[in-house]
């Protein structure tokens, strides 16, 4: 089976809560793009500044304080200014792409803060957009659609994790560490979690 | 085909960024053959991206859009074009090939060499130092920052077998190139294959073609024969030397 099939063959399970709702920040962001528009950049500035300094504040507690996810805050928008352009709103919602650069932004920022050596490029590990392909990306939306939906209904256990991982940036082992949970335990909070919101990972 | 992908724990540690370099090193070399597990990645992403939605904001300094502005002003926004930021899907495998045939050196023909690797190798695995292991097995080590594994390219002769080993800690290998077998089944290009701690196996490239893996391994194996184990010394130490001089681009 091929991945695409997979994808398509998702369609049928989707029957709910699947209507693409249009995202209010494309258009911002596409006349930042075309014509460097500042006062749409600054209406994408007093939206998401926020949301990513308080990304930052609860990821980079160990590494950063105040004062630097202000700083890195600044280094986030500055890179949305300057790759614009690069946003495929057939890939990946504002929200998504946003995040990227903001996850990107701050394992670079760990990664200098253990001087570490800077033989390899995060973006040519973590990628923020890849070729587009057509089909998976128009069920991409509909995915989309379905985990936004469904992320408000999940029960408290599994949202924790989830929130755990992709907010507080902590792995599968931290997450077992912190709750005292065999990892086992954790894995299987997570599948079912991802299961809910459509996302049917084989293993 | 490729039937051996990352299990939700690598995707969604990697979709998170919580994955150490070396383990995301190897999913993001699958990532580059497997449309299946980026669709997946991009839709954990999502998870991401609304989780950060609906986060409790917090207030930036009031001064912070036009601190901003100045320095795009300054020019440290140079606005990239559609163009420029594209980034071409096959271009790290044009690369790589066009590298070696420049160099006439047939072994690195075709290799897809991970997009991650690229920097490290200058494009090519011919620009790697290898230690040789016997007649079928050669090694690149490369470090990977201040990762703890133990990350190495394979490069493993058709037809030749390796010293059956036992696995101390996790092992992962990506295919990049031809294909192998072991005991538990046959693995070819693309394929993201995961041994533990205590399995032991002894994998054979097939004979048609040459067989170049990813390699992460958590510990260093524990080779079965006498052998190899009197050897073993001096093979760390050998692989210790080269991971110097791969270090150094």
């Amino acid at each position: 089976m091929t991945g695409t099939d997979d994808i398509n063959s998702r369609k049928n399970v989707t029957g709910w809560g699947t209507q693409t709702v249009p995202d209010p920040w494309e258009a911002s962001l596409r006349k930042v793009a075309q014509s460097g528009d500042r006062v749409e950049f600054r209406k994408l500035f007093d939206h998401f500044a926020p949301l990513i300094k308080a990304f930052l504040m609860k990821g980079m507690s160990a590494y950063a304080d105040r004062s630097m996810a202000e700083e890195m805050t600044q280094e986030v928008m500055l890179k949305v200014w300057n790759k614009a352009a690069s946003f495929n709103s057939g890939k990946a919602s504002v929200n998504t792409w946003i995040f990227t650069i903001a996850r990107n932004t701050r394992i670079d920022f760990i990664r200098r803060n253990d001087r570490a050596e800077r033989n390899i490029d995060i973006e040519d590990i973590w990628h923020e957009a890849d070729s587009p392909e057509p089909l998976v990306d128009l069920q991409q939306r509909r995915v989309e659609a379905v985990i936004r939906n469904a992320l408000s209904t999940l029960p408290e256990e599994q949202s924790l994790v989830l929130e755990k991982a992709f907010i507080e940036s902590k792995s599968h082992n931290e997450i077992a560490e912190e709750l005292d949970l065999p990892l086992g335990t954790v894995k299987s909070r997570i599948r079912l979690a991802l299961n809910k919101l459509q996302i049917l990972i084989d293993r | 085909m490729i039937s051996y992908h990352p299990d939700s724990r690598f995707l969604t540690d990697f979709a998170a960024a919580n994955l150490p370099m070396s383990e995301a090193v190897c999913v993001s070399a699958h990532l580059e053959f497997c449309g299946k597990c980026r669709a997946h990645v991009q839709q954990l992403a999502d998870i991401g991206g609304h989780m950060l939605a609906r986060l409790q904001p917090r207030a930036v300094e009031e001064d912070s859009f036009e601190r901003l502005m100045s320095r795009i002003g300054d020019g440290d926004g140079a606005q990239q074009t559609a163009d420029a930021v594209l980034p071409a899907a096959q271009e790290s495998l044009v690369l790589a090939e066009e590298v070696s045939s420049r160099a006439g050196l047939a072994p690195t023909r075709g290799v897809f060499l991970p997009r991650a690797l690229r920097r490290l190798s200058a494009g090519g695995l011919h620009n790697l130092s290898w230690v040789q292991l016997g007649n079928a097995l050669r090694v690149a080590p490369v470090r990977i920052s201040g990762d703890a594994r133990d990350t190495a390219i394979y490069d493993i002769k058709a037809g030749g077998r390796m010293p059956e080993h036992e696995h101390r800690g996790e092992e992962i290998t990506v295919l990049l190139k031809g294909s192998f077998s072991d005991a538990e089944g046959s693995y070819s290009r693309g394929d993201f294959v995961v041994r533990n701690a205590g399995e032991a196996h002894q994998p054979m490239a097939t004979q048609d073609t040459d067989c170049i893996c990813l390699v992460s391994l958590e510990r260093p194996v524990r080779p079965r024969g006498w052998f190899y184990r009197l050897l073993e010394p001096y093979v760390q130490y050998r692989l210790q030397k080269t991971l110097e001089r791969n270090t150094t681009f």
